[in-house]
């Protein structure tokens, strides 16, 4: 019973480093740009694209196609923030969900349209499980929970103490105020936006290995599980976001044991009723920012 | 230089041009010698379930150029035209319309889901047109087919009744297993398998231990699975779809079931590929399928050739069925005399069909008679156990 409590909760957090992964750049991009980016999944997905591709059509191996899926989506990125992204600062809410909606489906058909909308098969990855604590892991998640606390000590240094996070923070809390110091909004916007998309890429490459399928329209999930996590993390919050996935994870994993898996993907929608109703500024802060 | 119009001639090139407009109306069902014959496939092109899609499209259109290369039916070639149902039963009903309204198809094949099957029904019998299904088992749909009220559904595809009662009987009879884990896609297929393996188990002493539904584009099992193996289940009953079952398979071998705990129903677990994802959860695994690309039959294996040679891959069942229910709507057109709709239904009625796993006829539910195969994954390959036909006892209306 309390073996299979705790084998549950860890399963939870593997399944929420993931989520965190990807939550943490949408919700950094929210906090400059106080848009909410709807294509975010789109870019877990083109990283796995990316990877697929290396794998399959360049015949590299798994540790280089991260880099190649990675590099791919950064370039996608850096296209899509120039043209699009960089325009909304300042434009209206109803913009940017435009926007960010036109981009998912342009990507997602694009992708679609190239490599067929079939499934596709990733081969790549460390898939052989390891016992750990009692507990068979497989490597590859291992590896996504230590690349997950990695990349949150990371963002945590980054926004304290780097000139950049700096001026991402600056950005978050007021533009004129950075226009007028002298802080480029558009450059700190468009920084933002690729590390955002790159992490997305990053936790979709990881994945790929243990979720096996990859396909063109995988990111919409992705997209629909980020958006109560970061609501929940408070939005613009790195450290609440970090902890909001973690909770969905482990809520989710639970309930997927004892109440049934059909009830899983629920819990995402039902939190977040409950955190607009109770909580709207989020979990972790004590008043609303703005 | 200018030329003018009379009024006198516009007049007279509106009314030739009406009249010349109206003639195929007057003309009605009667069609000319050498006009094309429509068909239209609603079939998943897009979202989770584009794998069947996909090859029940290649699978038609190889029916297609081998039925127009031998030049046609009665002369007549036939044109395959593509609907995108998504899986989900909104779009395939959209999709049947607009094969129906702007296409202007004279017969349908599909879906491929249960659910949209189930949705396209009504849409078919609203508008009179033959709706041949290729390859949804939920028995529903016959159920309300033929005497049970939709005269233009016609099925060309074993039950979910047959195929759990087989896998039950296999699992209890040859294997001994009567504790049960259930873990099956979350659909009108996936559940009505369900339903009928609760109907039989209790024949063979089995029990169900534990239940769950996927929704489709679940990845992550780890949760669910944990919890069957600590119940002490002897098999995992998996109505599932294709492309997830390597992930299940996967996440099977991590949470220590591999080898341990077989997989039992249904979910593609005999393609090669799958078994490579994880050898070990698949060896043993028990399936029921209206056709394998292993199947021993010279029709069969001339097919599976000519799919490999065409498409630089194997076909799965969704290629096999939808290519053999073209050549059987083919038979019936020509039996038919003419692409007349309802003379293609009256002989679709009576047709006598030779099919690679057998002969094909229809009862008066419109419901093909038709075996389910059985096989066994042993060694890394399927092992073909037998074909096992069951005559349907409808409810009574």
């Amino acid at each position: 019973m309390f073996s299979t409590l705790a084998e549950q909760i860890i399963n939870g957090i593997v399944t929420g480093s993931v989520y965190a992964i990807v939550a943490v750049g949408m919700t950094m991009i929210f906090g400059v740009l106080r848009a909410i980016n709807f294509a975010h999944g789109e870019y877990y997905m083109l990283g796995t694209f990316g990877a697929w591709f290396a794998i399959d059509y360049l015949e590299l191996s798994y540790e280089a196609s991260i880099v190649v899926g990675i590099l791919a989506t950064i370039v996608i990125a850096y296209v899509v923030g120039r043209l699009v992204m960089q325009r909304m600062v300042g434009a209206p809410a109803e913009a940017g969900v435009l926007a960010t909606l036109g981009i998912a489906l342009i990507l997602q058909n694009t992708v679609i349209l190239v490599f067929g909308g079939g499934y596709k098969f990733f081969s790549g990855g460390y898939i052989e499980p390891v016992s750990v604590l009692g507990f068979t892991l497989a490597q590859q998640r291992m590896l996504i929970l230590v690349v997950c606390l990695l990349v949150f000590i990371g963002l945590e240094l980054m926004v304290t103490y780097s000139r950049m996070g700096k001026s991402m923070r600056a950005v978050s809390q007021n533009i004129e105020c950075c226009e007028v110091v002298g802080i480029d909004v558009p450059q700190v916007v468009l920084r933002t936006f690729i590390l955002g998309a790159a992490l997305a890429a990053l936790s979709g490459v990881l994945t790929a290995p243990v979720n096996v399928n990859v396909y063109g329209g995988m990111g919409e999930l992705i997209t629909f599980k980020t958006l109560p996590i970061i609501i929940m993390g408070g939005l613009g919050n790195v450290r609440g976001t970090f902890f909001a996935a973690m909770l969905l994870g482990i809520a989710e994993s639970l309930v997927a044991t004892y109440i049934g898996l059909q009830f899983r993907d629920t819990v995402g929608f039902v939190t977040l009723i409950l955190t607009l109703m109770w909580r709207p500024y989020g979990l972790f802060s004590t008043e609303a920012r703005f | 230089m200018t030329k003018v119009i009379s009024r006198r001639a516009i007049c007279f090139s509106t009314a030739v041009l009406t009249l010349a407009a109206a003639i195929p109306n007057f003309a009605g069902t009667a069609y000319a010698a050498g006009e094309t014959i429509k068909l239209g496939l609603v079939a998943p092109m897009s979202g989770p379930n584009a794998r069947y899609g996909s090859f029940s499209m290649r699978g038609a259109q190889l029916a297609v150029k081998e039925i127009n290369d031998a030049g046609g039916v009665d002369g007549r070639k036939i044109e395959l035209v593509s609907g995108d149902s998504q899986g989900t039963p909104v779009e395939g009903v959209s999709a049947t319309r607009r094969l129906i309204d702007s296409d202007k198809v004279d017969f349908i094949i599909g879906d491929v889901s249960s659910s949209v099957t189930l949705a396209m029904q009504p849409v078919a019998e609203d508008a009179g047109i033959l709706l041949l299904n290729a390859a949804s088992s939920n028995p529903k749909i016959t159920y309300g087919a033929g005497v049970g009220g939709y005269k233009w559904t016609f099925r060309n595809y074993p039950t979910d009744e047959n195929r759990a009662l087989i896998v039950a009987k296999y699992a209890a009879e040859q294997r001994g297993f009567t504790k049960f884990s259930v873990l099956s896609v979350d659909s009108d297929y996936g559940r009505s398998a369900i339903e009928f393996t609760k109907k039989y188990l209790p024949q063979y002493k089995g029990q169900i231990l534990t239940e769950d539904y996927y929704k489709e584009g679940e990845v992550d099992f780890r949760s669910v699975l944990a919890k069957i193996r600590d119940s002490g289940a002897q098999a995992i009953i998996l109505y599932g779809l294709a492309d997830t079952t390597p992930i299940i398979a996967r996440q099977m071998t991590e949470v220590g079931l591999a080898g341990k705990v077989p997989v039992i129903g249904n979910g593609e677990f005999n393609t090669p590929s799958t078994i490579k994802a994880a050898p070990r959860a698949l060896e043993g695994a028990v399936e029921a399928a209206a056709w394998l690309p292993a199947w021993d039959a010279p029709k069969s294996k001339a097919f599976v050739d000519k799919f490999t040679a065409a498409n630089k891959e194997g076909p799965n069942n969704h290629a096999y069925v939808h290519w053999e229910t073209v050549h059987l709507l083919a038979q019936a057109i020509k039996e038919a005399g003419s692409p007349d709709r309802e003379k293609v239904r009256e002989a679709l009625s009576k047709i006598k069909y030779d099919s690679a796993v057998g002969e094909v006829t229809f009862d008066d539910h419109n419901q093909a008679r038709l075996p389910m195969i059985l096989l066994q994954i042993e060694g890394g390959k399927p092992s073909i156990k037998g074909a096992f036909t069951a005559e349907i006892q409808y409810p009574a209306k």
